[in-house]
């Protein structure tokens, strides 16, 4: 993408953000976007983001594609893989060759499930908050491709616009009303997962295809993705209200 | 239900309220867990007396932060009572000031869409909450929905992908339980709750029973669960079926 253009989308992309920080806007559905963003700008396969869950441990909160198969691989990291040095270290870590052994030697489940995914290199940017980390950017690519600094810059600036959404309700001096924000986020995604299952089942569809069906009969009708979830699982709402997608052959 | 309640009583030994109160550095701390079909709020303990009587105040109520925390699932941080809106919690708040408490924050246990209890801390004179005690109450409150969890007789027994020989502990606080970060063991909940038609909650133990009586990862199970490969229904007892049970009618 050339640069100029870049620029603009990145824009539009605050201003589309700054427009979401409405009062109970969707968290989730913010992060889904977001982290799509850095597919479409950075150029790269797969994007996903970690946050620190109560445990210390980094959880999934959003990825640029709901396929279980990359949800899977990033909650692998929730004790090894380089969003967790990232996070430990605070600093960014990019262009990790996945294909060389000796650079992935410490996470080695990781790496190869990485690999059979298709990823040939990854990239692990902060999410940080003054000078605290509550979880990580993760990028991958599926052809050897260098990103530079000019490409891990705009990474960092995507990856503070995800902290700004995730603690957007923060007052100062208040560190716990930053905690129960992460906590709140990650519980919703848990939600999300289950709901999933819920209305796979119900259809007889996959759940990557029961979520895609899901989110947009919720974006359509403006309604928070862990919301609508919560009622179904529930069993307050009736499900037959949403299209089904087409069931699986 | 009440086999959860005895061991985790058996699991704390002493008195774990007076405990996570020394812990917590609080004036007083009540653990409620939702009971039943109808899910109410049963105390299981409370300390000093004073959290007694407020941990009945509010559920008797239906007000205050731990009705809050249960119905909404996230934290209810309200460390000075004096600055909540009268309107909020309109019976509660005259009732809390003439027993002296002066701050509380509910804390949900629970994974998801299932929620298990909630933990009630009431704040000392001090008004407001630290981050050190924020940190250690929401640890509290997951180390304690890890122990419900555990606290049924099953699980422990998962590996983690690796290969971990570990035999269940039954007498101690039980580590979180293994493999509840992964997605497929969330979607796969999802799935059992509608094929048995249970609750979320319920579907949650059949499965970590099933992963259990296989010895096999609650992961790995979750994944067959969630491709189709095994199915939980009326006539299938999760103890005795093979691990690839051949129920691939589906899909």
């Amino acid at each position: 993408m050339i640069a100029i253009a870049r620029e603009r989308r990145l824009a539009e992309i605050f201003v589309e953000v700054a427009d979401s920080l409405v009062e109970d806007f969707d968290v989730i559905d913010l992060l889904h976007r977001l982290s799509a963003r850095c597919v479409e700008l950075l150029d790269v396969s797969a994007a996903g983001i970690l946050l620190v869950d109560a445990h210390g441990e980094l959880q999934i909160i959003a990825a640029s594609d709901e396929h279980t198969r990359l949800l899977e691989l990033l909650a692998l990291q929730h004790d090894q893989g380089p969003c967790v040095e990232c996070y430990r270290t605070g600093a960014a870590r990019t262009n990790i060759d996945l294909t060389r052994t000796e650079v992935t030697a410490a996470w080695p489940r990781f790496a190869t499930q990485a690999r059979e995914t298709g990823y040939v290199s990854t990239h692990a940017i902060p999410l940080r908050l003054r000078n605290r980390v509550v979880g990580a950017l993760n990028l991958f690519q599926s052809t050897p491709h260098r990103l530079g600094d000019d490409d891990i810059a705009l990474a960092q600036a995507l990856a503070d616009v995800a902290t700004i959404a995730v603690l957007q309700q923060r007052t100062l001096e208040q560190s716990h009303v930053e905690n129960s924000q992460l906590q709140n986020a990650l519980t919703s995604r848990i939600l999300i997962e289950q709901v999933k299952g819920v209305l796979a089942e119900r259809w007889n569809t996959s759940v990557d295809d029961a979520f895609t069906a899901f989110r947009s009969y919720a974006r359509a009708r403006h309604l928070r993705l862990s919301d609508l979830a919560a009622q179904i699982i529930e069993g307050d709402f009736d499900t037959r209200t949403i299209p089904a997608p087409p069931r699986a052959s | 239900m009440a086999e959860v309640l005895r061991s985790l009583r058996l699991g704390e030994g002493g008195d774990p309220a007076r405990a996570c109160a020394r812990a917590l550095d609080a004036a007083g701390v009540a653990l409620s867990l939702l009971v039943g079909a109808d899910r109410t709020a049963e105390p299981l303990w409370c300390h000093p007396e004073l959290s007694a009587r407020f941990e009945e105040l509010q559920f008797t109520l239906g007000e205050g932060p731990g009705p809050e925390a249960v119905r909404t699932g996230a934290p209810v941080l309200e460390p000075d009572l004096e600055r909540v809106r009268p309107e909020r919690w309109p019976v509660l708040l005259p009732a809390a000031r003439d027993m002296g408490v002066q701050g509380v924050c509910g804390f949900p246990l629970g994974i998801g869409a299932i929620r298990v209890g909630v933990l009630t801390v009431l704040c000392d004179g001090d008004r407001r909450i630290s981050e050190q005690q924020y940190a250690d109450a929401t640890a509290l409150a997951a180390a304690l929905t890890g122990a419900f969890l555990n606290g049924t007789g099953h699980g422990n027994g998962e590996g983690n992908g690796h290969a971990n020989g570990t035999a269940p502990r039954p007498d101690r606080i039980p580590d979180w339980p293994t493999g509840l970060n992964r997605p497929v063991v969330h979607q796969a909940t999802g799935m059992i709750s509608v094929q048995l038609g249970v609750p979320i909650q319920e579907a949650l133990l059949r499965l970590r029973a099933h992963a259990y009586g296989s010895e096999r990862p609650l992961g790995e199970v979750a994944a067959d669960v969630v491709a189709r490969r095994l199915r939980f229904g009326d006539d299938l007892d999760d103890d005795i079926s093979g691990p690839y049970s051949p129920d691939t009618g589906k899909g």
